[in-house]
């Protein structure tokens, strides 16, 4: 069993105080504006902010924050591969790495990755591959790494936009960018990128239709790389859940192209026009 | 997962034939292979079940545990799953080499039972906030031949329909202090209710068409799948896209509508085969590993 | 022996077998169709897959390679629902690792390895259901996978362990008596020589009654090594009626 011994590490036990907390009763309300003023049933994203190439020692970096989802993703090669047995003659290797910081939930994680971590890592890395010209790395290595600063709702989908973004920003050929969205089904009324409150929340009158669903999507090639949803759901409410998020994609895709933009025209500014 | 190579004629003549609806096996684009179900396979276990699905072979046990519930849902007990990819099933999977694809399935089967209908928890809590049932439900791959997914969940429904848990009665006494006491009768015994478990339904997409229960060969023609758990009402309780490749978003939707039919099919004679077996108790011939 | 009765005034043991009395061997081979060779084996209630691959190339790291003979790898792993209580990993701990290295000196004993230099066997052990004796069971097993996969050996390698109480050796100990402290000992035999394969005795046991035990031991492995040669018969009159021959 691996352990971290360099930090000190907590009591075996222990649990939240929020836990013991009489609840105010937690079951959001299942109609009306939402908690941050936001309506239900439309399209509508939280405002995001990205930013390229904060980290310096990386090839690429990204930074981007969503209501208070804050995620940065550094992308590192193409190198050389580590497992020199798994060396691809062909066709190049992507390695995704996504963790939590321990202090990014309600509840302290661990610094080791857990089952979720690894799960979120492969949904990742299944979300990226479509797009990356991996073929034109032969014998290589490219690593993405996600941090999660902040969790409050639709990690994984920021995560896959905020990795493509670096990878752009390391000037790793791809096919197209990848962007991602999540909904929230809750009964009849559906909620667009959720907060973390509304992803863990269940109004417990309406259990039919509950889940939530996840999309990653390449916009201008109109592919779906990675989907995802747990949950119990109708097969309408899925496939208009999964059209709802292709057009929250739309919506985040400007705000990304700009950032793109803005990154290229730092690191190569145009030669002055005089 | 083991390997197989396919060349790009083999590759032509797979994609050929599934356009025109007929597959290397002779089957339809929506047919099963040859499915043998067993319950009641290895007695240490509360339940367990065997599924061949073509030559891919699953073992499934059960054991239900005396623990603590979680605090957040102190009334209700819990399902811990565990995929272990032995390497009797292939060589790669020496050592840690299956550990990989451990994580992913059992990640997946958490999702996939991550509802409240699937499973009824709050049946297998005993005492709130203290005591529950913890049902480890462990599969043992024991072959691959391509579609684990479908082939595990099959065994896990069988499984879980087949456990049998003692029944417990709580007694407390003047200091309030509670003692648990397990019944004598061995046929005093709780049942699952297993209406609501899903199935899972992997759809491969080669070419322009999705097939069911792919083989290793069609899967090495294919980019990506679909998997879809469905229950019987035709409820999806989990929707994954796996592998490299990208799905264009109206195929996504006939995939849907294909796994859901697919699905829904799937669970009525399952339940008959099961209850078949069930009725004839102790008669049973048990066959196994020896058959 | 405290508590417990494992040999009545009468001669019969907990589960009332005599005391060189064997359980129950069922087999079967080739149960899988994608591995080389495989066998389940049931002795009693303690039931074993074995699977063999090989002789193929190296795998992994290239200077494990012997050139004058094959190299034979094993695995032994336990379900993690084998034993009364739930494992919590079917393989890699100290237990399963010693039993692992201890296979693998059974069958380099065995397997005429010199056949195949540069190449590499690989026997991989599932215990299903444990009940006692899983060493011998593993071997059993084994030995009739390696055969179904066609690779000469110089004999069955029959294992069985054996018990002594009350000054009497008792055959094939099942879960409640190898727990009872009872002196075990493990014999893994290639019956027609005479030769030892294995042997391993950790338990405390008098000099002078070792041969007995010996002797009770190879009785019993004997005994195994019948039911197994039936088991292979029979395997291989099926085959050929199938195969027309």
């Amino acid at each position: 069993m691996p352990t971290d011994t360099k930090r000190v590490r907590g009591p075996e036990v222990s649990q939240s105080p929020l836990l013991f907390v009489s609840k105010p009763a937690t079951a959001l309300p299942s109609h009306g504006p939402r908690t941050d003023g936001r309506p239900r049933d439309q399209v509508d994203v939280r405002p995001v902010f990205v930013r390229c190439g904060l980290v310096s020692q990386a090839k690429g970096s990204a930074y981007i924050e969503a209501g208070n989802t804050k995620l940065m993703s550094c992308v590192y090669g193409p190198r050389e591969t580590e497992r020199k047995d798994e060396t691809d003659m062909k066709c190049g290797r992507l390695t995704t790495d996504m963790r939590f910081a321990p202090f990014s939930c309600p509840e302290r994680g661990s610094w080791i990755q857990g089952s979720q971590d690894k799960d979120l890592s492969l949904m990742l890395h299944e979300s990226l591959q479509p797009a990356v010209c991996l073929h034109k790395y032969p014998r290589s290595q490219i690593e993405v790494n996600v941090m999660v600063l902040e969790n409050s709702g639709s990690v994984l989908a920021h995560a896959v936009t905020c990795a493509s973004l670096a990878l752009a920003d390391a000037g790793i050929e791809m096919y197209d960018l990848v962007l991602g969205c999540a909904v929230r089904q809750d009964g009849s009324s559906y909620v667009v990128d959720p907060t973390y409150k509304e992803e863990n929340s269940c109004s417990s009158a309406s259990s039919e239709n509950q889940g939530g669903l996840t999309v990653a999507f390449l916009p201008s090639l109109n592919q779906i790389s990675g989907l995802q949803s747990d949950g119990e759901m109708t097969e309408e409410t899925l496939t208009a859940g999964v059209r709802t998020c292709i057009e929250g994609c739309y919506k985040i895709y400007p705000v990304i192209q700009q950032a793109l933009a803005k990154a290229v025209r730092r690191a190569a500014p145009p030669p002055s026009e005089s | 997962m083991a390997t197989v190579q396919v060349s790009e004629a083999e590759k032509v003549y797979i994609l050929h034939g599934i356009r025109d609806d007929l597959r290397v096996d002779g089957r339809g684009c929506e047919d099963y292979r040859h499915t043998e179900i067993e319950t009641d396979v290895v007695s240490n276990t509360d339940g367990s079940a065997k599924v061949t699905l073509g030559h891919t072979a699953v073992l499934v046990g059960i054991k239900a545990d005396l623990g603590k519930p979680k605090p957040m849902l102190p009334k209700e007990g819990y399902l811990e799953f565990f995929v272990d990819c032995s390497a009797n099933a292939t060589p790669e999977f020496e050592g840690r080499g299956g550990e990989e694809l451990g994580t992913e399935l059992s990640n997946t089967l958490y999702k996939v039972f991550n509802n409240k209908h699937s499973v009824d928890l709050k049946s297998l809590c005993i005492s709130p906030g203290e005591h529950c049932w913890v049902l480890y439900v462990d599969v043992l791959l024991l072959q691959c031949d391509g579609n684990l997914y479908d082939a595990i969940s099959i065994a896990i429904k069988a499984a879980l329909f087949s456990t049998k848990i003692p029944k417990v009665h709580i007694s407390a006494d003047e200091e309030g202090a509670k003692e648990i006491e397990l019944s004598d009768d061995p046929y005093d015994c709780m049942r699952l209710n297993v209406e609501n478990v899903p199935c899972i339904v992997t759809l491969c997409k080669v070419g322009h068409r999705h097939v069911v229960d792919a083989t290793l060969q069609e899967k090495a023609c294919s980019v990506a799948s679909l998997i879809i758990s469905v229950t019987q009402k035709g409820t999806v309780t989990c929707m994954r896209k796996v592998g490299g490749g990208s799905l264009d978003p109206e195929s996504i939707f006939e995939m849907t509508e294909a796994g859901k039919r697919v699905g829904k099919a799937l669970h009525a004679p399952l339940m008959d085969l099961l209850q078949q077996e069930e009725r004839l108790g102790t008669k049973r011939q048990k066959v196994g590993f020896l058959g | 022996m405290a508590g417990l009765e494992l040999l009545s005034d009468q001669g019969y043991r907990i589960d009332g077998r005599k005391a060189t009395e064997l359980r129950k061997v069922q087999a079967r081979m080739g149960v899988f169709a994608q591995a080389d060779g495989s066998a389940y084996l049931e002795q009693g209630n303690t039931k074993a897959l074995a699977v063999v691959y090989g002789p193929h190339e190296m795998r992994g790291s290239r200077s494990r390679t012997l050139h004058d003979r094959a190299v034979i790898n094993c695995q032994y792993s336990m379900a993690t629902f084998s034993t009364a209580e739930r494992k919590r990993r079917p393989h890699g701990d100290r237990k399963s690792t010693e039993m692992s290295l201890h296979l693998k000196q059974t069958f380099e004993a065995a397997v005429m390895t010199q056949l195949y230099p540069r190449s590499q066997i690989d026997i991989y052990v599932k215990i299903l259901q444990s009940d006692g004796g899983n060493y011998s069971v593993c071997v059993n097993a084994a030995t009739l996978a390696v055969i179904d996969a066609g690779i000469p050996m110089r004999d069955y390698v029959c294992a069985c362990t054996v018990g002594f109480v009350d000054e009497t050796p008792l055959a094939d100990l099942c879960y409640a008596e190898e727990g009872g402290g009872v002196s075990s000992l493990a014999l893994a035999l290639l019956p027609r020589g005479g030769q030892i394969a294995l042997l391993q005795m950790d338990a405390r046991l008098h000099q002078d009654h070792l041969e007995t035990l010996m002797e009770a031991a190879m009785t019993a492995c004997k005994g195994v090594s019948k039911v197994l040669d039936e088991v292979v018969r029979q395997h291989l009159q099926e085959v050929s009626v199938l195969t027309g021959e």
